[in-house]
Formats: C-alpha cells, sequence, structure tokens
C-alpha cells in the first residue's frame, strides 16, 4: 500500500501532467477566474414589500406557518405562537434576547426554557426538547430558504435538528430576493449594491440552508414530508424596514 | 436558382420514391436539379459506430466531389448534422488544412430539404396538396443538431387539405439510432413500441417525417403489427399536387 | 433481488453482463418499467416547470459549464488550496489514488477512532469503491442512513439510479422488507407509515453512533468548506452528531469560490429532485469548537478521474454534478432502468464515466447504450456534450477491437469493413445494391416485404418489417431520364 505522502504526490503529478494550460500563478488564476462569465440574474428586481410578500408565499407553500409583528410585537408574537403549539419544553440559543424568554415565561404555564450552553447531546436534553427558537441570518424568496449561520443567536446546528418544532425569527431586513445577492453579501469583502445598508454577513464556517420541512420521495415519488429534522416550522416575519 | 441533389446511400437504395418527390419539387418551384453519378454515402453509420477513420475517407470524398457545387440538398436531417456537426472533429484530428479549408468554404452551402425552401428559396408554399390526416415524427437530429424548429410545421401548413395532428411527446426518440437499432435491437424495440402508441393515438392515415431513417423504423413495426397507418416522407407530401389523387406513398 | 423471478445483474462493471444482455433482463420486468416510467414523469414535469420558470436558465447553465471548466483546467491549484484551508480550519485531507486505498485509509480512521459501527449518507462515491462491503468484511457495521438506501441495504437490492436510488422498488415491496426486517407485523404500504418507520428506526443510530461517513456534493477551495444537498435531514444528523466524520469526495468535486454555489444550487435542485431549492444544504469548514464532530477527515478520490482530466474531448464528463437530469430524460434508462448498465452509475453520465473509469477494460458495451438522441445534452446543466463523448469511447472502444482476432467473427464489424470499401467507389457502390437486389428476393414475399432475414439481419426483422429493394434505385431512374432528355 503507498503511502499516503506518495499518494498525495502522486495524484498531483498526474493533474499537473494532465492540465498543461492551467495558471502559471496565483494572479493568472485570479485573472482567469474573473473573466468567467456570469450573465445570469444577480439581483432582483421586487420592491421590499413583494419580496417579504414572495418570502412569505415560499413558505407557506412548504407548509410553514407564517406570522408577521413589527419589532415592538415580536415578545408577544413568539409568546402567542408557543402558547398555540401545546408544547412546554423549549430550546433556544445562548444569545437569545431576554425580553423573548421572559415574556414567555411569565405567560405561558408549564413553560420551561433550557438556554444551550453547550448541552451534552448524549444527556438527551436537547432530545428531550419538544421545540427549539431562534433567529436566522437571511431570507431568499424564491426559494424561500432560511439561512442560519449558527451564530448566538442561531445556536449550534444540532439545536435547530433534533426538536419536532421550530420557531424562527426572520426579520424583513434580512430578506434578499436571490441567491446571488446572500452570496454577494457574504464575499469578502462583500459585492454590495450602493443601495443596501451595511449587510455585510462574512462567509460563514457553518450555514444550513433550510428550505422547507425535510422529505423524501423515495417511495413511488411520493412526496412524504418530515423524515428527519423539525416537522413543524413556524416563521414570524417581524417588519422592521 | 441550380441545386445539387445528394440523395443519401439509403434513400438512394430503399427509398427512391423520396428522392423522384424532390426533384419533382424543386423543379416545380424552378430550381435545376443536377445529380452527382459519383456519390456513395456521407459516412455517419461507420461514424456513429466509431469506425472513425472509415467515417473520414467518406468524408473526404464528401467533400471532394462538392467542392464546386452550390445548393447541395439533402432529404435526411441525420446527414446534415454528421456533415454540420461530426465532419469538423473528423477533419480536426485526420485531415490537413487544405481539407479543413475546402470543408469550411462547403458547409454553408449544404442544406436540409426544408432548410433549403424556407431559407434558401424563401418559400413556405410550395403549392401542395395532400388531404389526409398525417401525425409529424420530428427526428432528433433536426430536432437538436439542426435546429429546424418551425420551418416543417411552417411548410406543412401551406399544405391544401392537410390535417396535422399533434403528437404527444413529440421531441422524443423513436429509437432508430442507426446501428443501436441492430446492436441494441431489444431496447430499440421497446423505445419504437412506446413512440407508435403515441403516434397511433393521434389517428391519422400517415406518418411523417423529415428522415427515412426514422419513417423505416416507425413504418416497418406498423406493416409487421397491421397498425393501419403509413409513412411518407414529407418530400413526398410537399410534392404531391392537386392532379395526384394520392401520393406514392411509403406503404 | 432486482425484482420477484428476475436475475439480478451485477452492479461492478468488472463482471456486468454487456448492456444488450443486462438490458433485456430488465425489459422482461412489467414492474420494474413501470416504477421507472412513474419516477421519471414525476421528475420531469416538475423540473420542466421550474425551467421555465427560471428565465435565466440557460445562462446559468453556461456560466455552470465555464466554471466546472476552469476548475478542470486548475485542477490542482484548487485542490491544494482546498487542501491548506481545511487543514488550517482543523480538519484532515488524505489523498487516495484509486479504491482500494480509499477503503483502507477509512478503515484505518474507523480503527484509530474504536469504531465498530458507522452511520452513512448517502453518497455513490462509497459504492463506486465498494466500500460498504469491505467495512463489514473488516468488523464494521454500517448503517445507511438514506431511506432509499436503507431499503436497499434491507432488502438486498442494488441501487439503480443516483438521485433516486430505490426508484424501481413500490410501496408494497418496501412494505414486505420493513416489515420482515423491523419486525413490523401490522405495517401498511402507505408511503407515510413507511417514512414513519423509517424515522423511528433510524433515531436511535444518529443519537448514539459516534462515526459517520458521508460525501459531498461540492468542496469550496477559497474556504475549505464541504458541502452536502439534501432532502431528508438524515445527512444533519449524520454530519452534526457524530463525534468523528469522515467525507469520501471525487477530486473534480471542488469549487474555486464560496460564491460559486450561487450558480451550482440554483440548478441542481432543480435539475435533480424539480424543486427551487432542496430542503437542506449543510456547509461546514474544518471543525468549529462547540458545534459537531470534532475529528474531521477529507479522503480525496482519484481512481481514474486524473486519466479522464488528462484526455480533451472526454475532460468533460468531470463537469458532472451528479443531478441525474440526463438519466431522467434518456429514453432507452426509460425503459431499462438504471441495472441494466451494470453500474452504480447508470444512464448517460454511465455510459460515459464508467468505461473511463475503467480505462476501458470493461463496459466497452456502455458507449453504445444509447440512441445519440441528444436529449441528455439539452437537459445537462453543466452542459457535457454527452453524445460527443459516447461517439470518442466508441471510437477507442472499435480501435480496441481493430487489435483483437476475435474481429473476424463479429458480423456487425466485418459488415461495416465490406461498407467502407463499397462506399469507396461508386461502381462498388452500385454493383452492392445490384447484389443487393438479387440476395434479398430470396427474402421478398409476395407483397413486396422482408419479414425474416438470417444472421445479424434477424436483429431487424424480429421486431419490425423492411421493405423490399425497389427493382431500380434512385440513381438508375435519373440515369434514365437523363438519356430520355437527350
Amino acid at each position: 500500500m503507498k503511502q499516503p505522502v506518495q499518494s498525495r504526490q502522486r495524484i498531483l503529478d498526474r493533474i499537473r501532467a494532465a492540465t498543461p494550460t492551467a495558471a502559471k500563478d496565483a494572479s493568472q488564476l485570479a485573472d482567469s477566474y474573473a473573466a468567467l462569465p456570469r450573465a445570469y440574474i444577480r439581483r432582483g428586481s421586487l420592491s421590499a414589500q413583494a419580496r417579504v410578500e414572495l418570502m412569505i408565499q415560499r413558505l407557506r407553500e412548504y407548509d410553514a406557518e407564517v406570522v408577521e409583528c413589527t419589532s415592538a410585537e415580536l415578545a408577544d408574537a413568539i409568546t402567542t405562537q408557543l402558547a398555540a403549539s401545546g408544547r412546554h419544553l423549549f430550546v433556544a440559543p445562548s444569545g437569545t434576547p431576554n425580553e423573548w424568554l421572559v415574556t414567555s415565561a411569565w405567560k405561558i404555564t408549564g413553560l420551561e426554557w433550557t438556554i444551550d450552553h453547550g448541552l451534552p447531546i448524549d444527556e438527551h436534553e436537547i432530545e428531550k426538547a419538544e421545540g427549539v427558537v431562534t433567529a436566522a441570518t437571511c431570507g431568499i424568496a424564491d426559494s424561500g430558504t432560511i439561512v442560519l449561520h449558527h451564530s448566538a443567536t442561531e445556536g449550534r446546528r444540532v439545536l435547530t435538528l433534533l426538536p419536532d418544532y421550530y420557531l424562527c425569527i426572520l426579520r424583513s431586513s434580512q430578506i434578499v430576493e436571490t441567491l446571488p445577492e446572500y452570496f454577494s453579501r457574504c464575499q469578502q469583502p462583500p459585492a454590495l449594491h450602493p443601495s443596501d445598508k451595511d449587510l455585510s454577513l462574512g462567509t460563514p464556517s457553518l450555514a444550513t440552508y433550510i428550505s422547507g420541512p425535510s422529505a423524501t420521495a423515495d417511495i413511488e415519488m411520493t412526496r412524504i414530508k418530515g423524515v428527519h429534522g423539525p416537522r413543524i416550522l413556524v416563521v414570524i416575519v417581524v417588519r422592521d424596514n | 436558382m441550380r441545386a445539387s441533389l445528394f440523395i443519401t446511400c439509403y434513400n438512394d437504395t430503399l427509398f427512391p420514391e423520396t428522392g423522384q418527390a424532390v426533384v419533382r419539387l424543386l423543379e416545380r418551384l424552378g430550381v435545376t436539379l443536377d445529380f452527382h453519378p459519383k456519390q456513395t454515402c456521407c459516412g455517419q453509420m461507420h461514424s456513429n459506430t466509431g469506425f472513425r477513420g472509415e467515417a473520414f475517407s467518406q468524408a473526404k470524398r464528401f467533400v471532394r466531389l462538392y467542392q464546386e457545387k452550390d445548393n447541395i440538398v439533402i432529404p435526411s436531417s441525420s446527414c446534415v448534422a454528421m456533415i454540420r456537426d461530426q465532419y469538423p472533429s473528423l477533419f480536426e484530428e485526420l485531415g490537413n488544412e487544405d481539407l479543413r479549408k475546402d470543408f469550411a468554404a462547403l458547409v454553408p452551402r449544404v442544406f436540409e430539404l426544408s432548410e433549403f425552401l424556407i431559407d434558401r428559396l424563401g418559400v413556405e408554399d410550395v403549392g401542395a396538396t395532400f388531404t389526409h390526416r398525417v401525425v409529424y415524427h420530428a427526428s432528433c437530429h433536426g430536432v437538436r443538431v439542426l435546429n429546424l424548429g418551425e420551418r416543417p410545421y411552417k411548410l406543412m401548413a401551406k399544405v391544401r387539405g392537410l390535417d396535422l395532428a399533434p403528437l404527444p411527446n413529440v421531441d422524443r426518440c423513436c429509437g432508430f439510432g442507426g446501428t443501436f437499432s441492430i446492436k441494441n435491437a431489444e431496447v430499440s424495440s421497446a423505445m419504437l413500441t412506446v413512440k407508435l402508441q403515441d403516434i397511433l393515438s393521434t389517428r391519422a392515415e400517415y406518418c411523417t417525417a423529415l428522415d427515412n431513417s426514422c419513417l423505416m423504423h416507425l413504418g416497418g413495426a406498423m406493416h409487421r403489427e397491421y397498425a393501419g397507418m403509413k409513412t411518407i416522407h414529407l418530400a413526398q407530401i410537399l410534392a404531391s399536387t392537386e392532379a395526384d389523387s394520392q401520393a406514392e406513398a411509403t406503404l | 433481488m432486482t425484482h420477484a423471478g428476475s436475475a439480478r445483474v451485477s452492479l461492478d462493471p468488472q463482471f456486468a453482463p454487456s448492456f444488450p444482455q443486462a438490458a433485456l433482463i430488465m425489459l422482461r420486468n412489467p414492474q420494474l418499467r413501470k416504477n421507472v416510467a412513474h419516477a421519471i414523469d414525476v421528475i420531469q414535469a416538475k423540473r420542466g416547470k421550474l425551467v421555465v420558470e427560471k428565465t435565466d436558465w440557460q445562462e446559468l447553465r453556461s456560466a455552470a459549464s465555464a466554471i466546472r471548466f476552469h476548475v478542470l483546467d486548475n485542477l490542482g491549484a484548487y485542490l491544494e488550496q482546498f487542501e491548506s484551508r481545511c487543514i488550517a480550519a482543523g480538519g484532515h485531507v488524505h489523498w487516495a489514488s484509486d479504491a482500494a486505498q480509499a477503503r483502507q485509509i477509512i478503515l484505518d480512521l474507523l480503527r484509530q477512532a474504536n469504531a465498530s459501527e458507522v452511520i452513512k449518507i448517502k453518497t455513490m462515491t462509497s459504492a463506486e469503491i465498494q466500500l460498504n462491503p469491505f467495512l463489514q468484511a473488516a468488523g464494521v457495521s454500517v448503517y445507511e442512513t438514506d431511506l432509499a438506501e436503507i431499503i436497499l441495504q434491507l432488502g438486498d437490492e442494488d441501487p439503480s439510479h443516483i438521485v433516486v436510488p430505490a426508484l424501481h422498488i413500490n410501496r408494497s415491496q418496501v412494505r414486505e422488507i420493513f416489515a420482515r426486517t423491523m419486525g413490523l407485523k401490522n405495517l401498511s404500504d402507505d408511503p407515510k407509515e413507511l417514512t414513519n418507520a423509517a424515522r423511528t428506526y433510524l433515531r436511535q443510530k444518529f443519537l448514539t453512533v459516534p462515526t459517520a461517513i458521508s460525501g459531498a456534493n461540492f468542496l469550496i477551495a477559497e474556504t475549505g468548506t464541504v458541502a452536502v444537498v439534501e432532502s431528508e435531514g438524515n445527512g444533519r444528523m449524520c454530519l452534526t452528531l457524530p463525534r468523528t466524520l469522515i467525507s469520501l469526495v471525487g477530486i473534480e468535486k471542488v469549487l474555486p469560490r464560496f460564491q460559486d454555489l450561487e450558480v451550482m444550487l440554483q440548478l441542481l435542485a432543480r435539475s435533480a429532485v424539480g424543486e427551487r431549492m432542496n430542503p437542506y444544504t449543510s456547509l461546514w469548514s474544518g471543525v468549529t469548537p462547540g458545534d459537531g464532530p470534532q475529528n474531521f477527515h477529507v479522503v480525496l478520490l482519484d481512481n481514474g478521474r486524473s486519466s479522464i482530466l488528462a484526455k480533451t474531448k472526454e475532460r468533460q464528463t468531470l463537469k458532472c454534478i451528479r443531478c441525474a437530469a440526463c438519466m431522467n430524460t434518456c429514453p432507452v434508462y426509460r425503459q431499462t432502468g438504471g441495472h441494466a448498465y451494470g453500474s452504480v452509475y447508470p444512464g448517460p453520465i454511465g455510459a460515459i464515466l464508467t468505461p473511463q473509469l475503467m480505462q476501458l477494460k470493461h463496459a466497452q458495451t456502455l458507449p453504445y447504450a444509447s440512441s445519440l438522441c441528444g436529449a441528455c445534452y439539452e437537459v445537462c446543466p453543466v452542459k457535457i456534450n454527452i453524445p460527443e463523448v459516447l461517439l470518442e469511447l466508441r471510437a477507442q472502444v472499435v480501435n480496441q477491437e481493430r487489435r483483437q482476432a476475435g474481429r473476424f467473427f463479429d458480423l456487425m464489424y466485418l459488415g461495416l469493413r465490406v461498407a467502407n470499401l463499397i462506399f469507396a467507389t461508386a461502381w462498388g457502390f452500385h454493383a452492392a445494391q445490384r447484389m443487393g437486389r438479387i440476395g434479398s428476393r430470396f427474402f421478398t414475399r409476395k407483397d413486396g416485404w422482408i419479414h425474416s432475414l438470417p444472421s445479424i439481419g434477424a436483429k431487424w426483422t424480429q421486431t419490425r418489417d423492411l421493405r423490399g429493394l425497389p427493382k431500380q434505385t434512385f440513381h438508375q431512374w435519373w440515369a434514365e431520364r437523363v438519356k430520355g432528355e437527350k
């Protein structure tokens, strides 16, 4: 069996021999990359209002429940949704704003918050939770996608995976129309349109893109929703722009 | 206008009536036709089966024969596709600079029949009468390589009495595929069965196309199965006039 | 068993029967053909609507093709960049020249992690290197976690499609498999109930097995990121719960920058499953403290890809993003399903990829498993000219045959060689036509048609008639006309 180092070298040598027109240096490579054709739609053309409406429409097409509220109404909106869920054990990330937690805890009997400060999963703490509440990083209206970069207000990945009910708080200012718009905000430095405020997101080292509940069509192409991951998705869209 | 007819090896041997119809049609439209007596084959069956060297020798011969000819008309979209789509790489790999130059000069002068009528002669109404219900099979090479698009439909729209039936799954391959029909005869037949279901569902009297290769395959099964439909090359429909009470159909 | 009563076709190209032989077995299976046609029609309808809706679809294809070609042209640099970013982010990168080496690297990593069982996300690459049987033989239990892969694993079946691998199996067959292997006597065949059974069965595995194996859809060189695109959520489970994660990835899967996902993701979900975006996409770079596996390894796999890279016309094969749009549109695949291709990569992409991965030592009938209709090229999101590669491979297969003594017994080969001589001159062509006319008279019935031919001709006449050769060829008719005009 070949030694690992030899294998690496052999593969790279074979690749080099196979690619005689490869760029000679990093600068030539960058030039050749920059020259690639990108005539596809980069920026959407919808108004902010229409964008939010499209996002809501797409979410509802996925059977997500969507409600809207203003920033001032947010804490109460969360409480209303959690109360309506019929569940009581909820988990939330460490960066969750206090007013979300306090209002709900005060208004709903039996509600218990577990804040994730790095709970060990094998003690089934997260598995015991019936629901999870987090913020988000971005919403992509075209495909109804929720983007999580797993910051302190979004929580580590397992948090939005194990519980069966997920309440996601998405601000309307976080909603873009097209996928390229999201990626332009992630670039270093961000390729922002002049009309955007400072909406740089940074390139994430962890990300999850959620477009509806999990689904399978493996049995006779019959689409069954909710295989693994939360089967119930509720989104509160906060009108903040 | 002058034009030179490349009949294709299989039309020459198996479907001379298609060639005769092309002659009748084009002469009626005022074209002076010639026919190079030394023509044989474009090389498609060899190229498609992997016999590149052999295909190249036929391709070379074609270019030499037609170098001086203007408006080469070919009643077969797969042969035109061979010339446009595969001759370039054959000549690139096996030919020389002179041959590539001669070919480059020649290829704009090669036309599939419906291209010649619509693009070169600028006619849609060729003065045809064909009082039958017809379904049109869009051969893959015509659709995807030649991008014939609306041309055959424009021509058929002006044929008096022609009742064109829409064909479900019109872009799906009939399963002929040249030597594929022999090398993978069973799969070819399965594809044929499915295609025939769509074609027969139109209750047309005739199935037409711009390629006798597909029609040979479809028509062969129709005949075997007593399906009650006949095949006919579009050239024969377009050549048919009121004087012909029934066109010479390929049974 | 592929299906009750029918023979099983090996998916190892070294042992699989020829495509015509395998196809014949599949063609005789009505259940399979119905299941395949149904599945294809559903995906095609969904895809069709979304492609029309996406007004910049052609521009996306052009960009994707250009990006993939650019990567392949600079593959060394991008792989090295990915490696250094991945390592800087706390991951490990291994390089495997071939399948055997990849299997051994993975086994060694499992042993280092003291793993006696692994949970797995579907990856065709692991099927390509035949990983599961190797690990099982070494005493490691492998648990597939995709619904289709569980069906296949528990039912001892083979995949027939790269995105929906169990599309040839219907609900009552799934019910039978689950009832038998999960001990669920009262299970109905309702897909919802079957899916729930799988969810329950897997939950414990996800929460307790500390080692996972995955593939990847894309690697991002700029950031050392790995991307996995999925629908069911088992991917997210395997990628975040275990302590150790091993990702096996073909070297061709790298993209230059994070931004390039904006093109690929728009094309992939629409092409593969007919949706604007698949339910879950997971992206991670190396190791993140407090979130997910802390022991992460990427195994980069060559296994013949660098040879394909070296060939001008064939290199485009490596642009593939494994969406399966080609097989969903292929009229041949529609009739035969995937097993006929004798490989874990079926359909049009399989017909070009498998023979090349085998260095054309096996699977030589696959390049001929096509009528060259071109539908695959039309739908390929990265614009692989599959017909062009098929023709190139056919030429290579024929060149192989030219050096073999067996060619003198191959009627098709001899026939084409003779035909070439015939077409070389007009007199040869005309003489052959006359001989053909005379020879075919014996087979031509009173109605002017041929109903039965011997030998290789029987391949035509087994299902089709052939009109008898006309008395006069076109060129004879023309010559007479010319004489008449004089």
